[in-house]
């Protein structure tokens, strides 16, 4: 491959969350013949974690965490389509929604953005979602993952009803479900019998990552 | 009299004023519900006056109610029995759909009347000597329900002009309500703006702070027409809940008399990092310490702030936001014994 300087300007782009010059260097990279999939793993990917560490240390806020996420799903809708049918196109398909009776979901679309940075197919299902759909809607999508947020102590225990709903459709060790929000934590996702929490977002791709190589390897 | 004053004279006479968030538990005492209670002034009034006599905080709010604003700019807010109201759409894109908004006057909502009317019966029904606390919300954070908390954090970097925008019309909004507040005879008031905490402080300053800073003028202004007769200003409080650590200092700058912070924020790092007149207002956990915790958690997790603040005049025991409705009472009695135990150390004065 050619220097490592190749994906600065596409990854300052993605950091600086500049859309449009996330775009025209895509199209400049695939016109100068990079592959697709190098694009989107070499350049994109290693840009969003970088955006990951920097509001991990306070550098960034969600605002510009929002906007690099952007930036950056932009040029994945371009390098996308070009991607050959063997190649795989997605990670894998992750369910996503708020719990219900909650309306918080400022956490949850970053969570979503950033799965999506990290070559995630996120089906968001916004907030209020009743544990059963998200059951649902992962039977129907053949998703790999569920991830449920919740910022309220009232109704986060209803978490617990999603990964019942999980083992009731007979899918436990199939799909696996991750949770996260402000009131939870390890000791409450152990409990309720969730295969994983996250803290923030860029902590939320790692162990969507550690999650499914332990489901493949089921 | 300013909140700094009132609480530094506390401290000099050795004893610490404490208000915590009350509102919702006063369901409680007086076998209703949170949504009785927001539809009807009388009886609001009277869970409070429950709550005042028998608690005897220093300062009593009314029951928060981020919605009510929204609500009377007529979106979609649902009412549960039990829980907080909650806006369910977020219909302003651009600037333009704001015009439909501004044909409404919130003040002719029944809701925003009923609070109004609260504030009045507090002020026969509340003992003398417990401040009268209103609520409105922050300019920001109406600006968050009007276009959905999302756009809003996008908007602050890509469309600066259309945040700067619906902030400057949601900040008409609040200081009208405001102003009534006061006339009906508010003596505190907590702008509540807990969706800025995702602000960096540079943005902080610019699309909350500079509003917040405007309604407390405004506010005061109110307030200092009214002085003449009744002699006292009204004293303004900004409520932020969750980890807003990374603001306090451009909280203070608001002109706010007094800061509330949540639990996640080091009180008495705080308290360093604003001027003596500037008071701090937190910050036990309502959920875990006193929703969920006993009382001898309660007693220590009191103990341990009100001695961590002992350094600083320029406190108040609170807790960190609102708390459930379901509160165990007795949770609450320990939290104002507590407080009320503590006793100024000598030579700890700056
Ligand atoms: C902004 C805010 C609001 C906004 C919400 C805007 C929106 N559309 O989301 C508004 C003003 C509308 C609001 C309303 C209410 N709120 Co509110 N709100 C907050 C606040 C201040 C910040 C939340 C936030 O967005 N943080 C920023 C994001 C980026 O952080 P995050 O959500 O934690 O997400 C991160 C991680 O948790 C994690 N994560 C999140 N989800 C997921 C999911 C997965 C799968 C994984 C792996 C990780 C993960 O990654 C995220 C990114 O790093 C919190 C305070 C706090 N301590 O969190 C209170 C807070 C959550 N609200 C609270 C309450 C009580 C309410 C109300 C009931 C009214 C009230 N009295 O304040 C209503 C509820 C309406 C409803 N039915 O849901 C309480 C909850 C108390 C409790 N423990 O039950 C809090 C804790 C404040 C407090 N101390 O009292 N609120």
């Amino acid at each position: 491959m050619s220097a490592a300087g190749q994906w600065d300007v596409l990854q300052q782009a993605i950091i600086d969350g500049k859309t449009a010059a996330v775009e025209s260097e895509v199209r400049r990279l695939l016109e100068a013949g990079a592959a697709p999939e190098s694009i989107i793993n070499e350049g994109m990917i290693p840009a969003m974690i970088k955006v990951g560490e920097l509001f991990e240390e306070g550098q960034f806020f969600v605002p510009e965490m929002l906007i690099s996420a952007r930036a950056m799903r932009a040029g994945l809708a371009i390098v996308k389509p070009l991607l050959r049918s063997t190649e795989k196109v997605t990670k894998a398909k992750v369910v996503l929604g708020t719990i219900q009776g909650d309306l918080h979901d400022i956490g949850k679309n970053l969570v979503g953005m950033m799965l999506e940075g990290a070559g995630y197919e996120v089906i968001d299902l916004g907030t209020d979602v009743p544990p059963d759909k998200f059951v649902q809607t992962a039977k129907e999508q053949q998703a790999s993952l569920i991830g449920v947020s919740a910022l309220l102590t009232t109704t986060m225990i209803r978490m617990q009803d999603v990964v019942r709903s999980v083992e009731q459709a007979g899918l436990k060790g199939k799909v696996g479900v991750l949770v996260g929000g402000a009131p939870v934590n390890e000791r409450f996702a152990k409990e309720i019998g969730a295969d994983g929490y996250a803290p923030n977002a860029s902590a939320a791709v790692r162990v969507a990552d550690s999650l499914l190589g332990k489901l493949k390897g089921a | 009299m300013r909140l700094d004053q009132l609480a530094v004279a506390a401290y000099r006479d050795g004893r610490r004023m404490v208000a915590p968030l009350l509102g919702y538990p006063g369901v409680q005492l007086t076998g209703s519900t949170i949504r009785q209670n927001t539809f009807n002034s009388e009886l609001h009034a009277r869970s409070l006056q429950a709550l005042a006599e028998r608690f005897r905080p220093d300062l009593l709010f009314f029951m928060m109610n981020l919605s009510l604003e929204a609500g009377a700019l007529g979106l979609p807010v649902r009412y549960p029995l039990q829980e907080s109201a909650s806006v369910e759409e977020h219909p302003v894109r651009r600037a333009s759909d704001l015009e439909q908004f501004r044909q409404i006057d919130p003040l002719a909502d029944a809701l925003i009347q009923a609070h109004i009317d609260t504030m009045r019966r507090m002020k026969d029904l509340l003992p003398a000597g417990i401040l009268r606390g209103g609520y409105v919300v922050g300019p920001f954070t109406l600006a968050g329900l009007l276009m959905g908390a999302t756009s809003l954090a996008l908007a602050t970097v890509e469309q600066p002009e259309l945040v700067t925008e619906v902030v400057e019309f949601a900040r008409g909004v609040v200081e009208a309500y405001g102003r009534e507040l006061v006339k009906a005879g508010a003596q505190v008031i907590a702008i509540l703006e807990p969706t800025a905490t995702f602000l960096s402080p540079a943005a902080f300053r610019k699309f909350a702070g500079r509003a917040d800073r405007q309604v407390i003028q405004a506010l005061q202004e109110e307030s200092s027409r009214k002085a003449a007769t009744a002699g006292e200003e009204v004293m303004t409080i900004l409520h932020i809940c969750g980890d807003a650590g990374h603001l306090v200092e451009a909280m203070a700058e608001t002109g706010a008399q007094g800061l509330s912070l949540d639990s996640d924020v080091d009180l008495a790092a705080a308290a360093r990092r604003v001027p003596a007149d500037v008071v701090l207002v937190g910050n036990i956990d309502p959920v875990a310490v006193m929703g969920a915790g006993d009382q001898e958690a309660v007693a220590a997790a009191v103990e341990h702030l009100l001695e961590a603040m002992d350094p600083y005049p320029n406190f108040i025991l609170s807790t960190g936001c609102d708390l459930p409705w379901n509160t165990p009472l007795a949770n609450v009695e320990t939290f104002m014994r507590a407080g009320r135990g503590w006793r100024r150390q000598a030579g700890h004065d700056k």
